[in-house]
């Protein structure tokens, strides 16, 4: 395809400020960029807390357009709301631990890892997490291999409660890095 | 936490899977747009332009910006639910393989059957294949989910 044809308000509307924010955004992070390959080493553990409040859930949900009223602890009009699931209170989506898994795997102080993409996960879905619980996730660089010439990282990865310990999810997942 | 069954703000606490479910059953999936505003969402893919911007995707060799695959995997889990309802939250198992892109303006539908049944407990542990796929039929996520159910 010939990229000089390809125009950055081809798939939503626009105008000429709008683009050139775009345009000086992805700047930024070419310039940064890394290989997530040569960004990783097998045994790096890295970990980080996340407290999962209401209003990130509705922030997850929203965008996979998974309206399930067991995941509501904030409500438009009501805002806080103890909410009503299964176990009791609302609780958390599935896989939503699972989707910040990204945001601890990719270490925030290093540069963007560049052309890198989740191609693989094995879930284990533990308990049920309550909405506004605070969760530790863990992971852990446990195998770097290359299969049809191309080079994935594999993690391990826990995700227990800050308070008491609780294992939530176990996962197994893979990245392809440029 | 506790599991209550009955109707849960109008949802079946249980799923609409039982024990008597049989081996072949098919899951009814969910539908939704690869649409472009929400694959650059903050929580989702506005990290990489990969996932919202059609100059870098291009440049990177693909077609368009590719939603992120654990948008596939979050629709997946929503029909798991719809089906299997609280069980989907202890003890289950959701493996899902991207094995192609999901590209900026497809239809996705997910997908599942029931492949097998496992005695347990009072019940069964229940193996569904399930995959997403756009609306030529080309498979975008393949994987399987193993559920608890009347354990």
């Amino acid at each position: 395809m010939n990229t000089s044809t390809v125009r950055t308000d081809e798939l939503m509307p626009m105008t000429e400020i709008q683009i050139q924010q775009v345009r000086d955004f992805v700047g930024t992070l070419d310039s940064k960029s890394q290989t997530y390959w040569d960004m990783v080493a097998i045994g790096d553990e890295l970990a980080r807390d996340l407290h999962i409040t209401p209003e990130l859930v509705i922030l997850y949900a929203d965008a996979v357009e998974d309206y399930n009223p067991w995941y509501e602890g904030w409500r438009m009009n009501t805002w806080k709301i103890e909410g009503e699931s299964p176990f009791g209170p609302a609780i958390v989506p599935p896989l939503l631990a699972s989707h910040f898994v990204l945001s601890v795997q990719f270490d925030h102080t290093k540069p963007f890892a560049i052309g890198s993409i989740h191609t693989f996960h094995d879930s284990e879905l533990i308990e049920p997490i309550p909405v506004g619980a605070t969760v530790r996730i863990t992971t852990r660089a446990i195998d770097k291999f290359i299969k049809r010439e191309r080079r994935y990282v594999r993690h391990e990865v826990h995700v227990t409660d800050v308070g008491d310990g609780r294992l939530y999810l176990r996962e197994t997942r893979d990245i392809l890095s440029l | 936490m506790t599991q209550t069954h009955s109707l849960i703000q109008g949802r079946p606490a249980q799923g609409l899977i039982t024990i008597d479910t049989p081996v072949g059953h098919r899951l009814i999936g969910v539908k939704k747009k690869a649409a472009i505003q929400l694959m650059g969402s903050r929580l989702w893919g506005r990290f990489n332009p990969n996932h919202w911007d059609p100059v870098y995707a291009t440049q990177t060799g693909l077609k368009a910006p590719i939603q992120t695959g654990e948008m596939s995997s979050a629709y997946i889990a929503e029909m798991c639910v719809n089906h299997f309802g609280a069980n989907v939250f202890r003890n289950a198992r959701i493996v899902c393989k991207y094995v192609a892109s999901t590209l900026a303006n497809e239809v996705i539908t997910t997908h599942g059957v029931v492949s097998d049944k496992t005695p347990k407990g009072k019940g069964y542990r229940f193996k569904v294949d399930v995959w997403a796929d756009n609306e030529a039929g080309d498979k975008k996520t393949v994987g399987w989910i193993e559920v608890d159910v009347g354990v």
